[in-house]
């Protein structure tokens, strides 16, 4: 077993594709996570089961890897989860959740945004530019740079879980670089691809942040590295002043526009 | 059990348990690094307060938590205070406020008992928070009268 333990764990899945079944029962969505380069061994740890879950969970996927072979498993009357409970997130990193919400309530406007997308019209072009500005300076300079300047800093960042956040980042940014490429190109098609190709990105990028990595993180710090970066974020905001009322004024708007 | 006036001094009888558990082979040394401790005559501006992660505990508490020391204290600075009996609790407000904004803690644990009058220094801590233009981590930690923790969270 333990030659898999330290395979990533797309690999895993796609020697044996049963073992998605086995990881989705537990709540763990790596199937669908478009990076999939976490060692098999961390995704257990990351995603706080029980001791008895865990090695449940090991046997069920020992039977999948080596089918034929009396493995146990490890009954533990696991109940099937409803749904997942609600987290109560550490003050710094409930700021970072709350952020979110703006990013998510962006990326819900974006299917309308590309439906009604007019690339030939200067106003047209204004409005994928300002959204390019909303991800930005919003997105990725105030929020991104919280992430990875202050908090992944905390971390091992040669970790597999911060090297695929960071690689999200980085897939973000090029996918805004090829936007503006397209609008000056005038390319429609390509301003609606790279647009809905950086929708799905944010929204699983948040919601492995949400419900896999900040509660993670949360378990890790101590009181006193709670303590420092709510009050480094605090700097932080205090350098971007009025960024924040002033985008979401921005979503305000634009939601009232396609409504 | 009918509870029959105030729950908070309400008479209960643990004596069953006191030699049940193990004693300490070794000495248990002491994590107080400071003096005074009372809310009243803690100075907010002290040096040890400064970028300190600071405990607010209710008088009972560090009696019923058995490793109160090395487990809540170790590493921080505290103020005790009864938020039941003691008076010019404003004064009180005044003091962790400034806390927050002139000695610019880093964290603050408000230790309490399970006893429903206990909260109310938790809210002291909030109203101290809200009037404050700095902010910081409010954790509230509930102590059972048994020296179990139980609950621990943000605020
Ligand atoms: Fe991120
Ligand atoms: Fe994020």
């Amino acid at each position: 077993m333990d030659e898999y333990l330290n395979m990533e764990v797309k690999e895993v899945i796609s020697k044996f594709p049963e073992a998605a079944r086995v990881l989705d029962e537990y709540n763990i969505g790596c199937t669908v996570c478009n990076a999939g380069s976490c060692l098999l061994k961390d995704i257990v740890e990351i995603h706080s089961l029980s001791s008895d879950e865990e090695q449940e969970l090991m046997a069920k996927l020992a039977r999948v890897v080596y089918p034929g072979r009396d493995v146990k498993v490890l009954e533990v009357g696991r109940k099937p989860k409803a749904k997942p409970e609600r987290v109560k997130y550490s003050p710094p990193l409930k700021k970072l959740v709350d952020e979110h919400l703006l990013i998510k309530r962006w990326i819900a406007l974006i299917p309308k945004l590309a439906e009604s997308l007019d690339v030939n019209t200067e106003e047209g072009r204004q409005l994928v530019l300002q959204g390019v500005d909303f991800i930005r300076t919003y997105a990725d300079r105030y929020h991104h740079a919280k992430e990875e300047e202050v908090l992944f800093k905390y971390f091992d960042e040669n970790l597999e879980i911060l090297k695929t956040m960071h690689a999200d980042h980085e897939k973000a940014r090029s996918h805004v670089r090829s936007i503006l490429q397209a609008v000056e190109e005038k390319n429609g098609e390509a301003v609606k691809e790279h647009l809905n190709a950086y929708r799905e990105l944010l929204t699983e990028h948040i919601k492995k942040e949400d419900e896999i990595l900040y509660p993670w993180m949360d378990r890790g710090l101590s009181l006193t590295q709670v303590g420092e970066l709510f009050s480094r974020f605090n700097e932080l905001e205090e350098q971007f002043q009025t960024v924040p009322e002033k985008y979401e004024e921005f979503i305000r708007k634009l939601e009232e526009k396609f409504r | 059990m009918v509870f029959e006036g105030c729950p908070g001094s309400h008479t209960l009888d643990l004596r069953e348990k006191e030699t049940r558990e193990t004693t300490p082979t070794e000495k248990v040394r002491s994590q107080l690094r400071q003096w005074p401790i009372q809310l009243h005559l803690i100075s907010p501006t002290a040096p040890y307060y400064q970028g300190a992660d600071v405990l607010l505990t209710a008088d009972c508490v560090a009696y019923a938590l058995g490793n109160f020391h090395t487990d809540y204290l170790k590493g921080k600075s505290i103020a005790i205070a009864c938020p039941k009996l003691d008076e010019g609790q404003d004064v009180y407000v005044e003091k962790i406020k400034s806390w927050l904004e002139d000695a610019k803690i880093n964290t603050l644990s408000v230790l309490i008992m399970q006893v429903p009058c206990c909260m109310g220094l938790v809210n002291l801590a909030q109203q101290a928070a809200e009037r404050s233009k700095r902010k910081v981590p409010i954790k509230s930690i509930i102590v059972g009268i048994q020296g179990d923790i139980l609950s621990e969270e943000w605020v």
